[in-house]
Parts: C-alpha cells; structure tokens; sequence
C-alpha cells in the first residue's frame, strides 16, 4: 500500500447501490493501491441542475463537492445517477478537477445496450474504469495516446469497453510518482 | 511530431471558454483563451497557435471575419467554427473562407475527438510537407540562392550550363548581391565538386601576402618564412578558386595570376621549381572592369582570360518580387537561430521592405531582417520592427552621379556603425584599409 494518512473518499450522489460504491472502493484499493472510505450520501445540488437539459453540470457539482469540507480526504470520487455534462457536450461519463481534489462518476449512460448487456458486471467493469481514469486526473495524469491505457480518453462505451482496467508503464509510473507526493 | 497542440478558444461566453479549456487542459493541450475576435488577433500577434476554436456568433467582430482575417495572415492556423445556430448556409460559408470544420454546440463527445484527431493527423502533414518542401527548396535554390525574378530564373538555368565546362567566370554585382554563394553553387554543381572550393577576398589581402597566400613560398623566402608553405593555388588542386574582389589586385599579381592561367604551374615565392596546379577559377567584382581597363588599371588580357563566361548579378532594387521570398527564408533563418517565435511579418512591413532600395543588398536586408527578429517581442513584425531603415533618405536621387551616391552610401554606413570602421567595412564588403581612403577621399567626417 502506498503511504499516507489521507485516504480517497468515496461519495455517493443520491441513491447509489452499495455494492456499486463497494466494487469501486475495493477496486481503487487493488489498482492504485490506494486506500478507501465510502461517505454519507450528498443530495444532488440543486444549483447544478439545468432545466433546458435535464442534466447536472458536472463543473457546478464538483463545486458543490468544494464547499463540504472534506479535509480528512486526500481526493474524493463521488459516484450518481444523475446524467451528467459539461457545457460543450452532450454528457460525461466524468468529470475530474485536473490535478485538483474531486472528480465525479455517472451511471446513467454506463447502463446501455451492448453485447454484453445482460451482464450487470459490465455495469461495474465500465464504472470502475471511468473512476480509475478520474482518479488519474486528480492525480494530474494526462489523456494518453496509448490505446490500451486507461488514461486513453473513451468518447463512447465501445471504446471505454474496448480499454483494460491498467496504465500503461508511463501512466503507471507518473501515476505512483505522484500519489507518493 | 508531439501530438499535443497549442489551442486558443475564442468565444464571448466565458463558461464556453473555460468548459474548453478544462477538456483540452486534460489531454495536456495547450490553451489559451479569447473573449473577442480583437483579442485573439492580439494574441496571434505574440503566439503560435496549431488550432482556434472559434464561435460563429460574438459581439463585434463575427466568427467568420475573425475565420478570414486568421486564414489571411496565418494560414497554418487550423479553424474550427462552433455555433449554437447552425445551419448548412453558414456551414458551407466557414468552409469555403478555409475552416476545417465546423461543430455544433452542444456536440457530442466523440465529435470533438474526431476533429482532433484529424487535426492532428492534418498537423503532422503539413510537417511532413513544409520538411519535404525544405528539402526541394534546398536542392533547387542552388544553396540559399533564393528568387523568383526573370532576372534570378536565367542566373539558376545558366549555373547549371556553367558548371558542366571548365572555363573561367567573373561574376559581377554590387557589394551584397550573393556573389560568392553563385560561385559556391558553380563549384556544387560541377565535376569539381568534390574537390575544395577556395575563397580568398582579394580586398582584404596585401600584395605580398596576396601572393604568398595564393603561390605559397619556400622555407626562408622572406623574414618569418620559418618553414615551407603551399599556397592556395595547389591546395584547391582539383576544385575551384573563388578570387573575390578581383578589381583590388596589383598590376603584378594581374602578370603573375595570367601566367598561371596560361601555363597552368606555379612556382613558390623563393623557389625555381614549377608545380603543375589545376583549378577553376571563379572571379568576381563589384566594380566597373571596363572603366579600369580604359584607366589602365586593370590588365585588357587578363580581363579576356578571366572572363569567358560573365554572370551580372543584379541589385535586389531592380528585382524587387525576390524581396518577399527573401525575408521570409531570412525570418525563417533568424526564427531558428535566436529560436525566437517570430513566423510572420505584416503587410506594411513587407511594403516597406519592398519600397527601400536596399543599396546594400540582400546582406543589408538580411542584417534589417537578423535586428527586426533579434529586437520583436511579437511573432509578427511589423514596420515599427523595421524603423532604423532610413526610408527617407533611401531613395537615392536619380540625379545623383554614381560617386555622390558611393559617397552617402559610406556615410549611412558609418553613421549606422556609430562610425566603427571595422564594423563598417564588414558591411560594406571592403576592407578597412580601403574604407579609410574612402572616408578621406570623400572628405567624411562624424557628425
């Protein structure tokens, strides 16, 4: 494990399964050897959310996230089902303050169709992901150009399915460098 | 080539701009941002972008001026138009004034990659191309010899011809006209090339050390002559003899260098032994050989002899069209060299560059260009960078004689020089010794 006293929180955005936010926890610990906390539950702000999209704004709930005081947390992932976006596109699957403190995670599209459909642990596969890459931009990691890396940017679920669960060796190592820090 | 790309958003509504910048921040583009057309020209001016993202609707200047004005002054710059109120008309019109693309607001994620990637697809390209274009222009321009003039298209068509004989050239053209790099690209270009290209300025030299560099000497054949030395005459054996400045030498070394040339062996200063030499020789001038010949200062014969084929270079004043090609390989020289981010250069300076007479050349415009890039604190230069030109004074006056014009011509040097003899000499391509003979032969004083 590396060292450290802060630990990640994870926040759950409205109702959440708990095994969701278990799965996320346990996984975050197996890949970046980071350890978790899982929080009390955050209402989705009010404030995020815009009525001509009928979506929250990712950037307003991060700084909804800001105001709550986390300070025992050393970065916090929140995890909703709200669908999600920033102002220039359509919808996030995530969003993450570059090399800042919290990013968020939504569930709402990471529902759909595939294949592979009818395995609810797609569901959690796709949710992990998107989690470990956010974390990987708190931690200042870039999008990589590298296909089979996680910090590879996924603009739909077929690539984000098509990415493995890993950095690659120069995420990897950025990656320790400055969760070390 | 790094596929990170320098990016600047241009938009008037700030959560845009920094919603933008956020995503762009996390694939670690670099981006900057502009809140009106206005703005970001001004940041061109100082910065390199790869790509704008421009809004098609903003206050004051539109997306589609701003798109023509950045395609007129920084064509590399890729555009890509974003609209909230798109439809095909304006589409179609962002396209043909050279966006390459177009997005509509909200667009979805993978839109966005798509335009970047073929962006960045388009960038490495255009490397490929601008390098390619590099490697043409430099197998083509005969080694830095830049024109597109009439003037310069027969000088390159005759280089070729000139190389493949072996006879003798004289290239006339004023001080700064690139005498030297035609005799270089002769020498390229011929069977010679593989063999040394020798230089020497005859302006510079001494008539004793003229001919003791040039037929080297024996071991004691003057005092300081400890040991023996070869001469430039058997060092360039087998290459070509560049003899700059031929107008400077002594009636004696014009005997010496024509017995060379007929017999084609020279014997060292202190020595009777004849050593067979083989050269080309390249000669050249700035000066009126016909006018000395009539004076009796230069040799009728060993004119004929260096002369079998003459190239006349001439002034960029009457080739004006070589002067944009020109600045724009020196801007590009200097970019490289101070590795300063000055690319462009804007009309008005490109017109006052045009206008100036350049009286000392392509090396004048090359030292204007080297002190405009040195001296920018943008990547543009403008007239302003361009100022020290003494525009007004430039023109000379067609009623002017031929030596009023020498005359003032020296003395915009010195002034220009804080009157450093040295210094000025270099730029005038004489040397100081003769330059000193000027200042008192035109009666030259500071002011």
């Amino acid at each position: 494990m590396i060292r450290g006293e802060k630990t990640i929180g994870i926040i759950p955005v409205g109702t959440v399964p708990n095994l969701v936010l278990e799965i996320v926890a346990s996984n975050i610990d197996i890949h970046l050897s980071l350890p978790t906390e899982i929080l009390s539950m955050l209402a989705p702000p009010a404030a995020a959310f815009d009525e001509g999209r009928q979506q929250y704004d990712a950037g307003k709930v991060l700084q909804a996230m800001s105001s709550l005081g986390l300070e025992r947390h050393k970065k916090v992932v929140a995890i909703c089902n709200q669908d999600l976006f920033v102002p220039i596109v359509t919808h996030v699957y995530g969003e993450a303050q570059q090399n800042g403190k919290y990013a968020i995670v939504s569930l709402f599209r990471l529902h759909r169709q595939s294949e592979r459909s009818k395995q609810s642990s797609l569901l959690y596969e796709r949710t992990v992901k998107i989690t470990l890459h956010e974390i990987g931009h708190l931690f200042n990691l870039f999008h990589c150009e590298d296909r089979r890396c996680l910090m590879h940017f996924s603009s739909t679920l077929e690539d984000l399915d098509a990415t493995p669960m890993f950095f690659c060796n120069y995420c990897d190592h950025f990656f320790k460098v400055a969760a070390v820090r | 080539m790094n596929d990170k790309m320098n990016i600047m958003i241009v938009d008037d509504e700030v959560i845009i701009r920094e919603s933008f910048s956020h995503w762009f921040q996390k694939s670690g583009h670099l981006v900057e941002t502009a809140a009106s057309g206005i703005d970001a020209l001004e940041k061109l001016q100082r910065i390199a972008f790869d790509v704008l993202f421009i809004d098609i609707k903003m206050p004051g200047m539109s997306g589609l001026e701003l798109l023509e004005k950045v395609k007129a002054e920084y064509p590399d710059t890729f555009v890509v138009i974003i609209t909230a109120f798109g439809t095909i008309e304006t589409a179609v019109e962002a396209m043909k004034f050279g966006a390459a693309d177009y997005l509509l607001k909200p667009f979805k994620p993978q839109q966005l990659t798509l335009v970047m990637e073929k962006l960045v697809q388009q960038k490495k390209l255009a490397c490929e191309y601008t390098y390619l274009k590099g490697h043409l222009d430099r197998i083509t321009r005969f080694d830095n010899i830049i024109g597109q003039s009439p003037a310069m298209k027969k000088i390159f068509e005759l280089i070729p011809e000139v190389a493949a004989s072996d006879a003798s050239v004289l290239i006339t053209g004023e001080t700064g006209t690139g005498k030297e790099l035609v005799a270089k690209a002769i020498h390229a270009k011929s069977k010679r090339h593989s063999n040394p290209f020798v230089a020497i300025n005859c302006g510079i030299l001494p008539d004793a050390l003229l001919e003791s560099e040039l037929f080297g000497h024996q071991k004691g054949a003057f005092t300081g002559a400890v040991q023996a030395r070869k001469g430039f005459l058997e060092v360039v054996s087998g290459g070509t003899l560049f003899l700059d400045e031929i107008g400077e030498i002594s009636a004696k070394m014009q005997v010496d260098l024509l017995r060379v040339l007929d017999e084609k062996k020279i014997n060292r200063v202190g020595s009777s032994q004849s050593i067979d030499v083989d050269f080309r020789l390249i000669s050249a001038t700035c000066k009126n050989l016909d006018d000395m010949i009539k004076n009796n200062t230069f040799r009728e014969d060993f004119f004929y002899r260096i002369n079998v084929i003459i190239i006349h270079l001439p002034p960029l004043r009457k080739r004006k069209e070589d002067i944009p090609l020109l600045a724009a390989h020196f801007i590009e020289k200097y970019r490289q060299e101070t590795n300063k981010h000055v690319d462009h250069i804007d009309r008005d300076a490109m017109k006052l560059l045009t206008h100036y007479d350049w009286l000392g050349n392509i090396r004048e415009l090359q030292n204007a260009v080297e002190r405009a890039v040195v001296l920018s604190k943008y990547r543009t230069l403008t007239a302003d960078n361009f100022s020290f030109l003494n525009t007004t004074g430039n023109a000379p006056s067609r009623r002017r004689t031929l030596q009023e014009n020498e005359r003032e011509y020296i003395r915009y040097i010195l002034e220009e020089s804080d009157w450093n003899v040295t210094r000025a000499a270099r730029v005038l391509d004489i040397n100081r010794v003769t330059l000193h003979k000027k200042i008192k032969r035109f009666d030259l004083k500071r002011n």
